[in-house]
């Protein structure tokens, strides 16, 4: 059998997203202006191109980008359109009412719209003529410890991370082309492994980073890229919608982006802490296309491309210790999502750059202790970061009380800039989904068909399983599956319960309730169908997903969104 | 001229290469040549197989070094044969052995290859190769730049095997005369893997019955293959099933198994998924029975029965028997 590597660097960023990539080239920067003996720097990223895993609206805050890449412009930055109509409105079943003022975090003068995926791809080929290495295809598996230190002591320092074994086969035995995975030892570790990461999740169990943090809060994003008629939607129209198909007690909206040549950036986002255990994001989406509106938009269009991502929706309040012995978390791993301004790309990419910032001078000075990494929290309470997130800090939390009392809430920290405001305590989002008994009382339900179920006409509306084909996800079907699930909770408790809302909340179809043949329900997870969206990990009610990294360079195909 | 990339496997003709000779002819249309090449060692037969086209000449290149495909070696003579053939256009059916070294061999003539190609048509005056992108959501003309000769592979499926035109005598056969340095030929292959020996190729399948989740339970399995039997057809099937452990994964047709273009593919029970229709919609004729007349298999299928197929099957047997 293979031998396992060790690769030794000064500094390991895991994630090729905006903010690991622009930690890596802001290191390079530094790396020139200070001159020095050259650190060792390395990037893995579990997509097999750079960019394939990405995924957002997205409007770009530009003013990161103009501080990271000054002459982006000139380096041809993909920016698909600048925004130049901003438009809101909420949506009752039939009618579109547009809201009396446009809110000012839905004021998007200045900003552009951009294809995520095209974005990091282009980042990625900046610090890659940087000279330094991006390792694709490479998913960080476990975070590495050094467990040399004195029994007993509390603390304990991150020394890398191995990366995933290749070429286990489903009944996890090692096949022909078996390569156990590398060990990357570094002096510091940027963890920018995005929403939910999986190492993220890790270091915060193992190092407890959220003791002090209020619980992290997410919602999910389901997305489809459209082509539609060319004269329909001028590029640079930012559409938002509130309300229907939503009711009071789900939070989240919609957003049509227009790009040039009738390309369309349609998606939904719904909080992840719905009460009703029947409800199903997508169908939701799918409720949402065929208003009227929507459809008179979308009709003798065809859709391209379909995916899903979770996002932070917690704001400042949700940040975990961001610093420790031997490395730092950024990005959508620590939170810097603006849920109100529905932006996190200039936060993540802020937040990359101050990283690198504290990893070069802790490198250099020798100490990469977390006293020393400390710097960077330092920088980030100094940024940008604090000055955008902390008014708005209960934002999300206050939405916790129905819409319409988050909304006051909102205008209310929008005007004081969050002066003098208590701050509001929220709970895990997954604990407000509510049993079917609470929920609908004693009535009985067919726990398979979503409250919300919509009508497909795979024209306008899909189904799960159509969704995932769009999504260009591939894994190979003989390795072990990449969602770990407490399956004993799903046969005997869930059922009764809360209905497996697994089948619901999934927006892939990973998860299927099927025949026992006993009369009764087994799970089937089609791990293959997973666009990494990490949901399930997420918001199911027992907390008993885990979410692991699959064999590397499988996953979504995420080109264009 | 078209010069025709034929493949084979110890003497076996890969039907696939029908399909890439029909394309052929449909473009030359009577008004330039087409010749057929293939490689290996022991070609008569396959040569004199494809010899019943209507082409010009049969090439076999014959050597020893070719017996077990490499892409080194394939490369090499494939390169020779096109400088002294000097086609405009070099045609493969896009097989995994055409994937596997053509991107090699345009590199090394630097010429430019189009692959996966479903559709040939004249766009402004220039001959543009239709490929599906974005797993099929758009297709894309393409129109080779640069100096000739352009090398395009032919989707399976896409032209149909039996449209290709069968000469009214005997094309002749040449051997073309090819060096080969074994000492460049990089891979040294071994025998096949124990897995790849038990596999089915349905891809090579003319017939498919292929079942999907409203068999209900593995003991119906046997209604299915008894009407394969009667059909004499391959038995495959979509996703759940093999997930199941059901039927082999080998048997899995879909964006996750296999693609297949067979003159007769039977759903039974499948609702048609996109990832199973993407596996089984060059099929010539499909037929379809289900239960569910929403099932959007109707909307690719040529005979289409809203029914149980517990009932229909064995009638469809019954007759298949009569006959």
């Amino acid at each position: 059998m293979a031998e396992r590597e060790t690769l030794e660097v000064d500094i390991l960023i895991v994630g090729g997203g905006p903010a690991g990539l622009s930690a890596a080239l802001r290191l390079a920067q530094l790396q020139k202006q200070k001159g020095g003996e050259p650190l060792a720097i390395a990037v893995i990223e579990k997509a097999r191109d750079a960019g394939t895993h990405q995924l957002s609206g997205a409007l770009l805050d530009p003013s990161t980008l103009r501080d990271l890449i000054p002459d982006f412009a000139a380096k041809g930055a993909p920016l698909a359109a600048e925004v130049h109509q901003d438009n809101i409105y909420f949506l009752t079943a039939e009618k579109k009412l547009p809201l009396p003022i446009t809110p000012p975090p839905f004021r998007n003068h200045g900003n552009y719209i951009i294809s995520l995926n095209q974005f990091a791809k282009w980042l990625a080929a900046q610090v890659e003529a940087e000279g330094i290495d991006l390792f694709m295809g490479f998913p960080g598996q476990h975070v590495l410890f050094d467990d040399t230190a004195a029994p007993g002591a509390e603390r304990r320092k991150v020394i890398g991370v191995r990366t995933g074994d290749r070429g286990i086969g489903k009944d996890g035995k090692p096949k022909g082309a078996f390569e156990p995975g590398a060990d990357i030892h570094a002096k510091v570790t940027i963890f920018a492994d995005g929403v939910r990461g999986h190492l993220t999740k890790e270091l915060i169990q193992t190092l407890h980073l959220s003791a002090t943090s209020e619980p992290a809060q997410f919602a999910i994003g389901i997305k489809e890229l459209w082509d539609i008629p060319k004269d329909r939607l001028a590029p640079g129209t930012v559409i938002h919608t509130l309300g229907y198909p939503l009711r009071d007690e789900e939070f989240g909206g919609s957003w049509l982006y227009a790009m040039p040549e009738g390309r369309l950036s349609i998606g939904f986002v719904v909080g992840l802490d719905y009460q009703d255990p029947l409800f199903d994001p997508h169908a939701a989406f799918q409720h949402f296309k065929r208003h009227p509106f929507i459809s008179g938009i979308l009709g003798g269009g065809s859709i391209v491309r379909y995916g899903a991502k979770a996002l932070p929706e917690g704001g400042w309040n949700t940040q975990p210790r961001l610093h420790f012995d031997g490395g730092v978390i950024v990005g959508d791993a620590a939170n810097f999502v603006n849920s109100t301004r529905l932006k996190g790309i200039h936060l993540a990419m802020r937040s990359g750059m101050l990283a690198a910032e504290a990893a070069f001078d802790a490198v250099r000075a020798g100490d990469t202790s977390s006293t020393s990494l400390a710097s960077y929290k330092a920088l980030v309470d100094a940024s940008a970061i604090k000055t955008e997130l902390y008014p708005v800090r209960n934002v999300h939390q206050a939405f916790g009380a129905g819409t319409m009392a988050g909304g006051a809430y909102a205008g209310i920290a929008m005007f004081t800039n969050g002066k003098g405001l208590p701050d509001i305590s929220g709970h895990p989002g997954h604990q407000a989904m509510q049993k079917i008994e609470d929920y609908y009382g004693m009535t009985k339900r067919d726990i398979l068909v979503p409250s919300n179920a919509a009508p497909i006409d795979r024209r306008l509306t899909f189904d799960k399983v159509t969704g995932a084909h769009y999504s260009g996800t591939h894994h190979d079907e003989d390795q072990p599956v990449h969602l770990l699930v407490q399956t004993d909770v799903c046969h005997s408790i869930c059922g009764p319960e809360y209905g497996h809302p697994c089948v619901r909340f999934c927006p892939a179809s990973v998860y299927e309730m099927v025949d026992n043949g006993a009369g009764g329900l087994k799970l089937q997870i089609n791990a293959s169908n997973c666009v990494h969206c990490k949901t399930c990990d997420i918001m199911d009610p027992y907390g008993i997903i885990t979410w692991v990294a699959p064999e590397g360079g499988e996953g979504p195909s995420y080109d264009g969104m | 001229m078209i010069l025709v990339i034929a493949e084979q496997q110890q003497g076996k003709l890969n039907r696939a290469s029908w399909e890439a000779i029909a394309a052929a002819q449909q473009l030359a249309a009577g008004a330039m040549p087409v010749k057929v090449a293939v490689a290996g060692q022991g070609l008569a037969g396959v040569a004199g197989e494809l010899a019943q086209a209507a082409v010009a000449e049969v090439l076999t290149i014959d050597h020893a070094a070719l017996a077990t495909y490499t892409p080194d070696g394939f490369v090499q003579a494939l390169q020779q044969v096109i400088a002294q053939v000097a086609p405009t256009y070099v045609f493969f059916s896009h097989t995994y052995q055409t994937r596997d070294f053509s991107p090699t061999l345009a590199t090394r003539m630097d010429r430019a290859l189009v692959t996966d190609v479903i559709a040939i048509r004249a766009v402004g005056g220039a001959t543009a190769f239709a490929r599906p992108m974005f797993q099929g959501k758009l297709v894309a003309d393409v129109v080779p730049q640069g100096e000739g000769p352009f090398l395009v592979s032919i989707q399976i499926g896409a032209y149909r095997a039996d449209t290709a035109a069968k000469g009214s005598a005997a094309a002749p056969i040449t051997a073309a005369a090819v060096t080969i340095d074994e000492s460049k030929i990089r891979q040294k292959p071994e025998a096949p893997f124990q897995e790849a020996k038990q596999a089915v190729d349905l891809s090579q399948a003319e017939r498919i019955v292929s079942v999907g989740r409203g068999i209900k339970a593995v003991e119906n399995i046997a209604i299915a293959e008894q009407l394969a039997k009667a059909f004499g057809a391959e038995l495959a099937a979509s996703r759940p099933i093999c997930d199941n452990g059901w039927l082999p994964m080998e048997r899995q047709i879909g964006s996750s198994g296999q693609t297949v273009a067979p003159k007769l593919y039977v759903a039974l029970g499948i609702s048609g998924a996109i990832q199973h229709l993407v596996g089984m919609k060059g099929s010539r004729t499909i037929v379809a029975i289900n239960k569910d007349a929403d099932a959007p298999i109707f909307e690719v299928a040529d005979y289409g029965i809203q029914g149980d197929l517990f009932e229909l099957v064995p009638a469809i047997i019954a007759e298949l028997q009569k006959a």
